[in-house]
């Protein structure tokens, strides 16, 4: 390896004299301080973009009631029947609440005068005039019977302008700004209070606002505390027994075999990682599912078919577990693997010439060796199972009834995940701030732990 | 290795410990050929039928080769995209004098901490705001951008291996840094390169959170949304069909992976190592 | 000229003004129409759309306007897909034009400006919105403004499968009877028990497939909260009876207990149990009307009405026999220009037409919308139609439009989880639902 890094690292070097006049031109190319950032620069725009914009953006959502009924990008005002009930409830005005949600329409010069502004047909403002001056209408409805029932009899359209301009109340109104819905109410009723005013606008109010609520809800929620420890059950079974233990298992197990099958052992079990999810848990379901493998071939010894993943809790737990365990563990395998080869072969023939056993070897000299592997296979494994969700929601989706409800897979169920249409972006995202702090706090200290600094090595090339 | 002689014990218990796995996908390509009597697991006849998917597109669906197309650029796209993003920030972790460049390379480590799922909304948000919601480009660049913080580890890690010498020689034939970069060290480390390309195409092939959250509906679907819906629609349930979908899927992943698996198996069993 | 021809006149011109005057110039619009739930019997969910295009160029034909209008279809075989992808669509500003969803999404989406009231862009006293029935218009409506048309009514009820129940001792004159005996309260959720154990025990089921109910969450099962008295939501305000939800947990720990429901029921893949229930191989269940469809046209059964009976949801403990209907609706999105929301609006109005409905309450076994189509044949004539409009719907109830309803259904669909599968006990799963209430609602609902 390196003699061919000499040969095709030599014919360049000397054509690099000849590109000495392009050094000049390319200023920003030439320093290493210049040539760093520009390098650097893609790798940046997309940690901006995709790392730290949102997660300051979850931050900043974490403390708001954001949901799809709020919307993300802003509110509105609407006075429905929800808004009046608040203003009724909350702010003791349903006086108030009364006189401007009640839906009034009144034909008056007012209105009149507004209409022929618009535009519209002058024979229609007449015939109003002439039939329903000073008239009111309780109902949208009934006041557009009785305009359709003008001579002209103006099209759907045109009934709804007419309409319009002749509510006199904010039943169902929709003002994008409060100043807009101040000078409607205030149109109605001059007299308001500035706390009326105040109160009408915030209970109106349709967009989020700023909340510690998600920090109580999560804190005070009992569900909270159970998804908490399935986190860390899961986490730590399937760390223990497959992503470390296993993992330890193939890796001694492969060394003390010839070559050939120890690769196609490897093979084998690195095939779950490179399986594209969808179809991994496909394969899982297809040997668990109630017309699945297991089934058919226990159905021989009389086993009622049942569906094997989602059976109990104790069993959806040992899938979950297996199905994550058997993607970590080639990870692991193949680190303590390498780790073993570094072992100089004198240590183990020393060891055989004392007459050990294979497992003292084991004890004595390997695991001893995987010290560091170890620790850092659990430091990074343990960042990937707090945040791995795919497999468990294409397996159990948390089920049976909660038992596999994990912290990630927890987020995506409140934040993107309702049926009844409304999903919970501010709860959501106060729980995925939850796991962020978590994960850099477990960075830092790993971090710590394998001495960071000495990772890196100072440039010798100072230009 | 130590005490071939005595190896059989160790290969029947792995061999009884994988017989499963095996048996999965081995069951995989069988029950896409062949029909089983229900309740059986031994086929009693071979047919073609659960590869119709190929030549007829399913009402209310796009055509497999579509969405399979979709599949390969956004996995392309983005392996492409995490191999030049990290090919030029690893170089400057690993060798050039910038600012900050200690809090870059923790920042990267800390990168693996935030994936993509707890930020998701946050992320659809970005994208909403770029106008690239639903989009493949979207997904590309987030896809891209979650795998890159590996890619960076990776290629750091690979420049650290190509010795001084090469640079300082180019650096005294007056080559400037961009020079010696491009036409010196690049070419050392293009196993690495090569490596991480295979490893980014096969982690975009399999991704199926992000496209299904950000990229919806509508021309953009990948395979696994594809596969995912097909299993997830409750009029259709055909174990089959979802295996022979799926064996199309995970076909290039195999191919690849038997032809370069040294490659691969080496990013683990090397490249992050540290 | 006199008074009244000068207004005609006028009248005209600002018709033709405002009416986007395109007599030369031929309009192109494109409606997006996307569709939740939609499996392959209930096509004409958006096909209906199509075919109101077809007519509504027709009609604009005749008025010297050269209007083409293109209609993109996208229908999600599922819910949760669909609601993910529709409002998060939205957010993003490229929401459809139509969208065909259950109407319980009306109040959060109306809150947050997702979608535009339909009576903006309606004249509700014409033709076919003036026959559509009332009780649908309203539960299309929050807040008295009429936000969507109704796409179609189904109601849920029980299923019995016959030759089961002869094998313990029912005659058919007993089955006859039986819609009835539920209805009056006689045969109640406890018999349902009582049945299911039978059957196992004289093996006409296995264990497990007594009492078979959908495997998943679904708006079935604020049925049998009803069943046990409880109330969903008062005056505007929803409401939490502790003592009906522990009972109608209580019910489903009890059919597990008994063994006639599976403790891990939930999560049995929906294709699945859609193929089990109409094979014989489960005794009691509950579904929907479209069940009828599936069970027909998918699953291959041949004679429905000789094996299966079908009544209200049986009373329990303190409430009486009901049945939900879950209506979907039209909806128009916001973000779109008023010419297009217009023109889509019309689109719905026309998919309306009891003609045009009617097409897909039969091929889909929902319940039609409107009073006319009793004098439709294709209606009138199928028995399913017929029957069950007659049996369940009178009795049918709807959930409430109401915007933190969704948090109240996940907090209820949890709960039931945990007691069904054994979790928690009903009680506890109660105190937490009522703990998660009070901690993510506070008094926006009402616990007694």
């Amino acid at each position: 390896m390196d003699a061919s890094r000499d040969k095709t690292g030599l014919p360049p070097a000397s054509g690099g004299a000849g590109r000495a006049p392009a050094r000049r031109r390319l200023g920003l190319l030439d320093s290493s301080r210049g040539l760093g950032v520009l390098l650097l620069l893609p790798a940046l725009v997309l940690v901006i973009l995709f790392f730290l914009m949102p997660v300051v953006l979850t931050g900043v959502f974490a403390f708001t009631n954001m949901s799809t009924a709020t919307g993300i990008s802003g509110g509105a005002h609407q006075v429905s029947p929800g808004s009046l009930r608040v203003l009724t409830e909350r702010y003791g005005m349903g006086e108030l609440a009364e006189r401007l949600g009640q839906p009034t329409y009144l034909v008056d010069e007012r209105g009149l005068a507004a209409l022929e502004e618009t535009g519209i047909a002058p024979g229609i403002v007449a015939s109003l005039r002439r039939g329903h001056l000073d008239e009111s209408f309780a109902s949208r409805r009934e006041f557009e019977r009785a305009i359709r029932a003008l001579p002209d009899r103006p099209d759907t359209r045109t009934v709804k302008r007419i309409s319009d301009a002749f509510s006199r109340s904010l039943a169902n109104a929709r003002f994008t700004d409060a100043g807009a819905l101040v000078a409607a109410a205030e149109a109605i009723d001059p007299d308001l209070t500035p706390e009326e005013k105040d109160a009408l606008a915030s209970a109106t109010y349709t967009g989020w606002s700023w909340t510690t609520d998600n920090f109580r809800r999560l804190t005070s929620s009992r569900d909270t505390t159970r998804v908490f420890f399935n986190t860390l059950f899961f986490v730590a079974m399937t760390l223990v027994f497959f992503n470390i233990g296993y993992a330890m298992f193939l890796a001694i197990a492969t060394h003390y075999m010839p070559e050939r099958p120890a690769g196609i052992f490897r093979i084998v079990w690195f095939l779950p990682r490179i399986s594209p999810v969808v179809i991994y848990v496909l394969l899982w379901k297809w040997v668990a599912w109630d017309t699945g493998f297991l089934n058919a071939v226990l159905s021989d010894f009389g086993v009622r078919p049942r569906n094997w993943m989602l059976d109990s809790a104790t069993q959806a737990w040992f899938f979950v577990i297996m199905i994550n365990g058997f993607v970590g563990a080639s990870m692991g395998m193949l680190i303590f693997a390498s780790a073993i080869k570094a072992i100089p072969e004198t240590h183990f023939h020393a060891a055989s010439v004392d007459g050990a056993y294979r497992w003292q070897q084991v004890r004595h000299i390997i695991l001893p060796q995987l010290k560091w592997p170890i620790l850092f296979v659990t430091c990074y494994q343990t960042l990937s199972l707090l945040t791995s969700i795919e497999q468990t929601l294409l397996a159990t989706d948390g089920g049976p009834g909660g038992a596999t409800e994990v912290w990630s897979l927890w987020i995506y169920h409140t934040a993107l995940n309702n049926y009844a249409g409304n999903l919970q972006y501010g709860y959501g995202a106060a729980m995925a701030l939850v796991l962020v702090v978590i994960g850099i706090v477990l960075s830092l200290i790993y971090l710590r732990l394998f001495n960071y600094n000495a990772l890196i090595t100072r440039p010798r090339i100072e230009l | 290795m130590n005490g071939h002689q005595k190896s059989w014990p160790i290969i029947l218990v792995i061999t009884i410990l994988s017989a499963p796995l095996v048996l999965a996908y081995a069951y995989l390509f069988v029950d896409t050929i062949t029909n089983s009597p229900p309740g059986s697991v031994v086929p009693h006849e071979f047919t073609l039928e659960h590869w119709s998917f190929l030549w007829q597109t399913r009402p209310g669906r796009l055509s497999i080769w579509r969405v399979t197309l979709n599949s390969l650029l956004f996995a392309t796209t983005s392996a492409a995209l995490v191999v030049v993003v990290s090919s030029m920030a690893g170089y400057v972790l690993s060798r050039l004098n910038v600012p900050g460049r200690s809090f870059f390379l923790a920042g990267v480590m800390l990168l693996h901490a935030f994936p993509a799922i707890t930020l998701i909304v946050a992320i659809f948000i970005v994208l909403q705001m770029v106008g690239l919601y639903n989009s493949l480009i979207g997904v590309i660049l987030v896809k891209a951008a979650i795998d890159m913080p590996l890619g960076i580890w990776l290629m750091k890690g690979f420049y650290d291996t190509v010795p001084w010498e090469i640079e300082m020689a180019g650096i005294q034939d007056g080559a400037s840094r961009f020079t010696v970069w491009r036409k010196l060290v690049l070419p050392q480390v293009r196993p690495g390169i090569f490596a991480l390309a295979l490893f980014a195409f096969l982690l975009a092939w399999g991704e199926f959170i992000l496209p299904q959250v950000l990229a919806p509906s509508g021309n953009a679907q990948v395979l696994s949304v594809y596969l995912a819906s097909l299993i997830a629609d409750d009029n259709n349930f055909d174990m089959a069909l979802f295996k022979s979908v799926g064996l199309f899927y995970i076909a290039p992943v195999l191919v690849l992976f038997f032809v370069f698996q040294n490659y691969l198996m080496n990013i683990y069993g090397g490249g992050t190592k540290g | 000229m006199t008074i009244s021809r000068l207004a005609i006149w006028a009248g005209a011109a600002a018709v033709a003004l405002l009416g986007n005057i395109g007599i030369a110039a031929a309009q192109n619009v494109t409606i997006s129409v996307w569709s939740g739930g939609t499996g392959p019997n209930d096509n004409y969910r958006v096909d209906a759309i199509e075919m109101a295009a077809d007519i509504l160029e027709r009609e604009r034909a005749i008025a010297g306007e050269d209007l083409n209008i293109t209609v993109e279809k996208k229908a999600y075989p599922g819910w949760d897909d669909f609601k993910q992808a529709l409002t998060l669509a939205a957010e993003a500003g490229n929401a459809p034009n139509i969208v065909v969803t259950g109407h319980e999404d009306i109040a959060p989406w109306s809150q947050s400006g997702l979608i535009v009231p339909a009576e903006d862009y309606l004249n509700l006293d014409a033709w076919p919105i003036n026959d559509i029935y009332e009780n649908l218009m309203e539960i299309a409506s929050y807040g008295g403004v009429v936000y969507g048309l109704p796409q179609d009514a189904e109601s849920r009820p029980f299923f019995f499968w016959k030759p089961h129940m002869k094998a313990i001792g029912y005659s058919d004159e007993d089955l006859e009877a039986l819609p009835a005996r539920v209805q009056a309260g006689e045969y109640t959720l406890a018999n349902v028990l009582e049945d299911a154990k039978k059957m196992q025990d004289a093996g006409v089921v296995q264990a497990g497939y007594g009492f078979y109910p959908r495997p998943e969450n679904g708006p079935d099962y604020w049925q049998f909260y009803t069943s046990f008295g409880g109330v969903m939501e008062e005056d505007g305000k929803l409401v939490l009876d502790k003592a009906a939800m522990q009972r109608f947990y209580q019910f489903f720990a009890d059919a597990v207990a008994a063994g006639v429901t599976r403790k891990n029921h939930i999560g049995t893949p929906n294709d699945q149990w859609y193929s089990e229930v109409p094979s014989g191989k489960v005794g009691i269940w509950h579904g929907g009307t479209w069940h009828y469809a599936r069970y027909v046209n998918q699953e291959g059964l041949k004679d429905f009405f000789g094996n299966i009976a079908f009544t209200l949801i049986p009373a329990g403990e303190g409430g009486k026999a009901n049945t939900l209907t879950h209506p979907l609706v039209y909806l128009l999105t916001s973000k779109h220009g008023e010419d297009e929301t217009t023109i889509a609006a019309e689109l719905i109005k026309i998919a309306s037409e009891p003609r045009i409905n009617t097409l897909h309450a039969i091929k889909s076994a929902h319940l039609g919308i409107a009073h006319q189509q009793s004098n439709i044949d294709l209606y009138s004539s199928d028995r399913w139609a017929r029957e069950a409009t007659e049996r369940l719907l009178p009795h049918a109830n709807a959930m409430p439009n109401n915007t933190n309803f969704g948090v109240y259904w996940s907090a209820m669909w949890k709960g039931l989880e945990s007691a069904w599968t054994g979790q928690k006990t009903p009680e506890q799963a109660v105190n937490d639902v009522e703990a998660e209430l009070r901690n993510s609602l506070g008094e926006a609902i009402v616990i007694r």
